[in-house]
């Protein structure tokens, strides 16, 4: 698994592009982390470049830059550690790395 | 916080491993999350929130359905707290503390959810109208727990009873009273730990000891036409459309599919 925070940025690719996460009202894990998650709406709801949805207990993950393929992110809600993928129908997914 | 190279120091998805899993398995971590969405909170919901008067057959189904939701709380109450004892670390005998606390609490708001609703001795009603399927279910969960199997009990209590009752309350909390509606969102918020808890627990096993797959596929046979079961049960009383109920049937086996047992 390629692990881009080991990497240096930009090296072959396009500089991701940077977030400022501010806390959405997401209340489940301890007040320091709580901008990192934010509640899922549902199918309609319109994922931002640094957000996946955790494919076990349907948290929306955020990050501080742009996601991209191969990187890890954690769910702190369910515990869980993932993996960022492409999924068939191009958009980004996380799968879930024990 | 232990962060890789260049990382923020307040960035979690920077975090090594072993310091995630040791943060998030710890009882200041679990203290911190429940304190956020637990606190001014009376019997799990708001003092101020409504109650809305039922029409009787909403309400006797209301009160089957929560006397079921007990059944299965209790099994988790019972499970979690003695497989403490066979856990195989320190930090999932911490966890299942937490959980244990958790269920205990889940128990108890539903129990008063019943008294507010009229029941006047929710452990007898409880026993009355109590599901078969759970009741079987309860009683194979202790069993493995009693027989030491840290496997099938674990994917038994936190993967299969816990993906069934997180798909379930999050439904039943779309269209429940707002009372009960805010008490199964709060139930729901510490259902995520436990399943996560069950879901990558085994998910590391069965990578590192494969042939317990077949165990677990035996496990998983003998439980699901149980908790499918309940789950029929349960729609018809919470009235919940086919293509809901079929969506939750769904939502249950991902959750095993996930970690190969389709």
């Amino acid at each position: 698994m390629t692990d881009p925070l080991e990497l240096p940025e930009g090296a072959g690719e396009a500089p991701r592009r940077r977030y400022v996460l501010d806390e959405t009202g997401f209340d489940e894990v301890p007040k320091k982390y709580r901008r990192f998650y934010r509640k899922w709406r549902g199918a309609g709801d319109e994922l931002a470049p640094n957000e996946v949805v955790c494919p076990v207990c349907k948290v929306v993950i955020r990050s501080t830059r742009e996601l991209r393929p191969g990187d890890r992110v954690y769910c702190m809600p369910c515990m869980s550690r993932l993996v960022v993928v492409r999924s068939e129908t191009g958009m980004l997914e996380a799968r879930v790395a024990y | 916080m232990r962060t890789r190279p260049g990382a923020s120091t307040a960035d979690v998805h920077a975090l090594e491993h072993e310091q995630f899993l040791e943060e998030v398995h710890s009882f200041e971590f679990w203290f911190n999350a429940v304190e956020g969405y637990l606190s001014g909170l009376t019997w799990g919901h708001r003092p101020d929130t409504v109650e809305v008067p039922l029409a009787n057959g909403d309400r006797e189904s209301l009160i089957t359905v929560l006397c079921n939701y007990c059944v299965g709380e209790t099994a988790a109450l019972e499970g979690a707290s003695g497989l403490i004892a066979i856990a195989p670390n320190r930090l999932a005998k911490v966890f299942l503390a937490t959980q244990v606390a958790d269920e205990g609490r889940h128990l108890e708001v539903f129990h008063h959810r019943l008294r507010d609703l009229g029941v006047a001795d929710p452990e007898a009603e409880v026993e009355r109208r109590a599901s078969r399927s759970l009741l079987l279910f309860r009683r194979r969960l202790l069993e493995l727990v009693a027989g030491k199997d840290w496997e099938a009990a674990i994917f038994a209590q936190n993967v299969i009873l816990e993906a069934l009752e997180f798909a379930v309350f999050h439904s039943h909390a779309q269209d429940a009273d707002p009372v009960t509606a805010e008490v199964l969102r709060n139930v729901i918020k510490d259902e995520r730990r436990h399943i996560g808890f069950g879901e990558n627990e085994l998910g590391r096993r069965l990578a590192g000891s494969p042939h317990i797959r077949a165990r677990l596929g035996q496990t998983k046979k003998e439980m699901d036409h149980l908790v499918l079961d309940a789950l029929e049960e349960t729609a018809r009383l919470i009235g919940l459309a086919r293509d809901e109920k079929d969506r939750l049937c769904r939502l249950y086996l991902e959750s095993v599919a996930r970690l190969g047992f389709a």
